[in-house]
């Protein structure tokens, strides 16, 4: 059975080919067209995933969709019929587009003219937490903005079931509530919520907590937001009401104007409530399912400080590399247990490279075997070096995992600031993550199981790792071990070897504003424009002149 | 005392409204400024 699985129209568009339950190869639309979070329909990734698996579109047995797009309209209708005249020409547009994004007739344009199934959102959401988790029974957890009508679902799963128990259903939306906070600070929804995550350590999460506890109806048995402070259901140009700003008494932040303690103590107070919430559906979820192991899903299991409550009644956690709207595409296709890795991009070879670089004025490269491309490149890292690391597949999700990476020595405090500042110039405040042999991990980070994906924010044991501590002592951690990526691993032994602590500050290879490298090309370009001290492509070893 | 206080208070909130207006003003021009839902 060959399916192609489609994610589309809200963000992270997505497109995966999963044969008998395989994924055979993935992408996120945004890699191709270089736009951050790109919604639209995925028909590069669509393309590239064929190219990759060998199979022409007629080959496709059938299209599995991520979300009910008549379940939707459902909703969006009953929202807009609210406010009929506030909402005349938002439903004009909303069902203008909807006609040009009909599923059928994109794929139809497309030469498919099979089979296509449409899936619920957070089913896609829980089936991709929980067919590429290691459990045969549990807990499925899914948070998002919003689905079709749910913003909340709580499942439980065994075997190669999964059954919805508990939902909780748009506007009482804790996505976006997080959301709505991420741009009354200044953020861009949908990318700013990691920037807000970031922010508050060094806030006061007392400050605002009583005032934003008012937009909660506490008297309600299940999550209920006051819809008075939010414009979601009728504006598609801003998120609050000028009653939220009353209720803060607080002045919303334009982008550019500068972040003061106000802000920080804002979003402490939301990391806060958002854990307070969080720690009840979790409760919730035990009640409900019983299991020991619980799986997380949506866009909301990103946030790796509340994830790790879920350790406090459950044994075991699973999140997956993508939890958001991306993975469902692979979600959508999948029915059962599946070993999927987050290295399922594009991959280019040597002589692709060598082709790339070659003609480049200004560098110098040299082609070196596997094992001494990577003494090399832990040697710079050991001397303090940026070293932009670009191996293999691409990884698929919001994560470098070791494969289109930049690193650098986390025991140098200053390097934090080189890094946000002069290489990814973005805010000064923002963490870095750092990586680790897994077999060592223990040592450095207080973690109670394999982190392979970076979803868990952990304490950091050890005073030496400066640039990957965040001011509250914690790490955004990724264990690594040599099944799972063989050239990461070995580079982290190596500066191991060399610098007597094998932990790397790893960030994703991009510079401000843009997604996630992919090809040589970009990668090139990246490095030549950038004060990334050196790259390593594959085998070759690129410096500066 | 009291109807000066209230007196202030009201400016006050005049002010921030105010000023809470433009802000938001401001931001409807900004690119979609919201999580896309609809």
């Amino acid at each position: 059975m060959i399916k192609l699985g489609i994610s589309a129209f809200y963000h992270d568009s997505a497109a995966c080919i999963v044969v008998n339950n395989n994924v055979i190869a993935a992408a996120e639309e945004e890699r191709f067209t270089g736009i951050k979070h790109d919604s639209s329909f995925p028909k590069n990734a669509i393309q590239w995933v064929l190219n990759e698996s060998g199979y022409t579109i007629n080959d496709i047995n059938e299209v599995n969709w991520y979300e009910n797009p008549e379940t939707k309209d459902d909703r969006v209708k009953t929202i807009f019929n609210k406010r009929p005249i506030k909402t005349f020409f938002l439903r004009q547009r909303y069902f203008k587009n909807r006609k040009n994004n009909s599923p059928k007739n994109l794929l139809q344009d497309l030469g498919y003219t099979g089979k296509i199934n449409y899936n619920n959102h957070h089913h896609s959401h829980a089936s991709f937490s929980y067919y590429t988790s290691p459990f045969k029974d549990s807990a499925i957890l899914t948070i998002d903005g919003v689905g079709e009508w749910e913003t909340i679902t709580i499942s439980k799963a065994k075997g190669n079931t999964i059954e919805k128990l508990y939902s909780i259903d748009f506007p009482n939306s804790l996505g976006m509530l997080y959301s709505t906070i991420t741009s009354f600070l200044g953020f861009k929804p949908n990318e700013g919520e990691y920037k807000v995550m970031g922010l508050a350590p060094y806030g006061n999460p007392i400050t605002y907590h009583e005032k934003l506890n008012l937009i909660f109806n506490h008297s309600k048995q299940d999550l209920y937001l006051y819809q008075r402070y939010f414009a979601w259901e009728y504006s598609e140009r801003i998120m609050f009401t000028k009653r939220l700003c009353q209720l803060l008494e607080l002045q919303p932040r334009l982008p550019e104007e500068p972040i003061t303690q106000d802000h920080k103590d804002l979003a402490a107070t939301l990391q806060k409530l958002y854990e307070q919430e969080f720690k009840k559906l979790l409760k919730k979820a035990k009640e409900l399912t019983g299991s020991s192991n619980i799986c997380i899903g949506g866009g909301a299991a990103y946030n790796g400080v509340a994830n790790v409550l879920a350790y406090k009644l459950f044994k075991n956690v699973h999140i997956p590399f993508a939890p958001s709207d991306a993975g469902s595409a692979i979600g959508a296709c999948l029915t059962s247990h599946s070993d999927v890795s987050p290295y399922l991009g594009p991959r280019y070879n040597n002589k692709f490279i060598r082709r790339t670089i070659e003609n480049v004025p200004g560098i110098q490269f040299f082609k070196l075997n596997n094992i001494h491309i990577v003494e090399k490149a832990a040697e710079f890292i050991a001397a303090g070096k940026i070293v932009a690391w670009f191996q293999d597949r691409m990884e698929f999700g919001a994560r470098a995992l070791g494969n289109r990476s930049i690193l650098a020595l986390p025991r140098n405090a200053k390097m934090r600031e080189k890094l946000n500042y002069v290489v990814k110039k973005r805010e000064g405040f923002r963490p870095f993550a750092p990586s680790v042999v897994l077999e060592e991990a223990e040592r450095y980070f207080d973690i109670k199981e394999p982190v392979p994906f970076m979803n868990i924010v952990v304490k950091c044991k050890v005073k030496y790792l400066p640039a990957a501590t965040h001011i509250d002592g914690t790490s955004r951690v990724q264990t690594v071990t040599r099944e799972q990526n063989e050239p990461y691993y070995l580079l982290l032994k190596e500066v191991g070897r060399l610098t007597g602590v094998p932990v790397v500050l790893n960030t994703s290879f991009n510079l401000k504003d843009q997604t996630i490298t992919m090809t040589p090309i970009q990668a090139m370009k990246r490095f030549m424009n950038s004060d990334i001290d050196v790259m390593v492509m594959n085998n070759f070893l690129i410096l500066k002149k | 005392m009291k109807i000066i206080n209230w007196i202030k208070l009201q400016i006050w909130r005049w002010r921030a409204n105010r000023e809470y207006n433009k802000k938001i003003k401001e931001l409807k021009k900004r690119d979609p400024f919201t999580y896309k839902n609809f």
